[in-house]
């Protein structure tokens, strides 16, 4: 996977998969952990807004 | 002989089940059609970013992406770059998608209707649909096929096993909408992703790098790295794949949708540019799975494979009869769960966000007072499920002819040129009218259907570079009139070109009225 003259040859491929391979490993468990944040504040936001709505008991 | 036994069952159910226990909880922050169609517009970046590349990756994604790779090597990917291209370009600058956003609209014709009048969003949200359903046809056929051929499944219970899924996909998509959609999309991404990365090393450390680079050398040579120098692809197939990608972006339901759920435009921007490079991955990752395909299947064997599903050409399956006989036992429960995950992301949302343009705007003339919210949740599930009817009997009834992809391209421009065209011209041109977007939107639905056809009715032999026709297999081989004389990659094009004429041709025909400095619709 890292003989020189191959990846020289085509380069531009090689550094896309590269990047491809790597973007996956390490951004995705960025935006997993950041979207876990994300959905955790959306429906706490939904519950504020629903209780907000909700009639004041008597 | 396929590598999936009970091991891989038990995964692929474990993930099943909590999808479905995930997609189901939160039905109860359901209370109204904006809940439904928009998440309450409460979705920031990062769930946006994670839902959207789940949702554009399905099986029949890895399914085309793999069959560019085996057919064109690495110059098949040139999409996936077009398409990040535009996504970045369109969110950094916030071309078109500002305005859309800003508007605080829940569908695009429903934008239209302020600058064109409510017969134009009644007639773009048709059209919208007739293309996104044609288009989504196929994906639970295609998702079959796979599961058939990369895990020894019998053809017997295929049937029911992909109407077992979607019943699933749609009870979850009924009930939360939107936000089951969002949540069971961050679900999916996760496996999805894990999936891909190991599948991707096992591929890359069996074949090999200098394999992958020398089989597409000694299939495809140089024209196997450079999409320019091919003959049959060219200038035209960028250009081509150029245009469709940037339309899609601006105009696409299901990106569109996270656009409009997003909390602010600015978050909607950064979810475009977030997701950007992710276009690139699903078109390269797979493509290496289908280089790999090649360098690896005999023809025969994918020839044979593509005649047991009664289809002429058999590259599509290259791939997942490659994963059958590579990914060992174990890590096969790994990817079919992975690719379950990316199947359900994507069917779940084509259902949900085309659905929205059936409530939002076909049926808007139907609404002559607001509708109470409980109602329209109902309208809202009962459009869901029959999408999902519609996509059980067209996925299982419809024969694909040739290329996947220039299938999805040619279904999906009936409304790309001209809807993008119409948001374009609503954003940034005030001459633009009723006239020029009726115009617009009946050639970019004529010239692909006309094409469609010609394809599906009237058949041309194929000739050698000598002039006699070609046999295959003691049969003349034949292709459709318009691929033959024309060919996919102009008629896309032509289709963007007309459109566009159309629009600016129509808009400066209609009158301008004397009092008023804006036309009116």
């Amino acid at each position: 996977m890292f003989d020189p003259t191959i990846i020289a040859e085509h380069w531009f491929w090689w550094l896309t998969t590269m990047t491809c391979l790597v973007w996956y490993s390490t951004v995705t468990i960025y935006v997993a952990i950041r979207g876990a944040t994300d959905i955790k504040q959306m429906f706490q936001r939904l519950q504020a807004l629903a209780d907000e709505q909700q009639p004041p008991k008597a | 002989m396929s590598h999936f036994t009970w091991v891989d069952g038990s995964i692929v159910g474990m993930y099943l089940l909590i999808t479905m226990i995930a997609g189901i909880a939160v039905r109860k922050y359901v209370g109204k059609v904006e809940h439904f169609l928009v998440a309450g517009r409460e979705m920031n970046v990062f769930l946006g970013i994670a839902s959207l590349a789940a949702t554009e990756f399905g099986i029949v994604t890895c399914m085309y992406t793999a069959q560019a790779g085996y057919t064109r090597g690495f110059a098949g990917a040139i999409p996936g770059i077009c398409n990040a291209i535009a996504m970045f370009v369109v969110g950094w600058t916030g071309f078109c998608v500002k305005p859309l956003r800003d508007s605080g609209v829940m569908t695009i014709p429903e934008l239209f209707e302020q600058h064109y009048g409510k017969f134009v969003r009644w007639l773009a949200g048709v059209v919208i649909v007739l293309g996104g359903l044609l288009n989504m046809g196929v994906f639970l056929r295609v998702g079959g096929q796979f599961l058939v051929v990369c895990c020894g499944m019998n053809l017997r219970y295929l049937e029911l096993a992909m109407t077992t899924l979607l019943v699933g996909v749609a009870v979850y998509t009924i009930l939360g909408g939107m936000l089951s959609v969002l949540v069971t999309d961050y679900l999916q991404f996760i496996v999805m992703s894990v999936g891909l990365i190991v599948v991707t090393f096992l591929v890359l450390g069996q074949v090999g790098w200098g394999t992958l680079v020398g089989t597409v050398q000694t299939h495809y040579g140089a024209g196997g790295f450079n999409p320019f120098i091919t003959p049959s692809l060219g200038w035209p197939f960028v250009l081509s794949n150029l245009l469709t990608n940037t339309a899609a972006v601006l105009t696409w339901q299901t990106c569109i949708a996270r656009l409009l759920a997003a909390k602010d435009t600015r978050t909607g921007r950064k979810v475009y540019t977030g997701t950007a490079f992710f276009f690139v991955c699903r078109w390269v990752i797979p493509g290496i799975w289908g280089i790999a395909a090649l360098a690896m299947v005999e023809p025969a064997v994918v020839q044979s494979i593509g005649l047991q599903f009664g289809e002429k050409d058999g590259s599509l399956f290259a791939m997942p009869y490659m994963l059958s006989q590579l990914v060992p036992a174990g890590m096969m429960g790994l990817l079919v769960a992975a690719m379950l995950a990316a199947d359900m992301s994507t069917d779940s949302s084509y259902m949900l966000t085309w659905g929205s343009v059936i409530y939002n705007d076909i049926l808007a003339p139907f609404r002559k007072t607001p509708w109470p919210e409980k109602k329209g949740l109902l309208w809202n599930r009962c459009i869901v499920a029959l999408i999902g009817v519609f996509l059980l009997f067209w996925g299982l009834w419809y024969k694909l002819e040739g290329n996947l992809w220039e299938y999805l391209q040619t279904t999906g421009t009936i409304y790309l040129a001209s809807m993008s065209t119409l948001l374009i011209a609503c954003c940034y041109w005030k001459r633009a009218n009723d006239w020029g977007a009726i115009a617009a939107i009946v050639v970019g639905a004529a010239l692909p259907v006309l094409s469609l056809s010609l394809n599906l009715f009237v058949q041309v032999p194929v000739l050698d570079a000598a002039g006699q026709q070609v046999i295959q297999e003691g049969k003349a081989l034949t292709e459709g009139l318009a691929k033959h004389y024309i060919g996919d990659n102009f008629v896309n094009i032509g289709t963007f070109a007309l459109v566009a004429v159309a629009m600016v041709v129509g808009s400066l025909l209609k009158p301008q009225p004397k009092s008023s400095s804006r036309p009116a619709a």
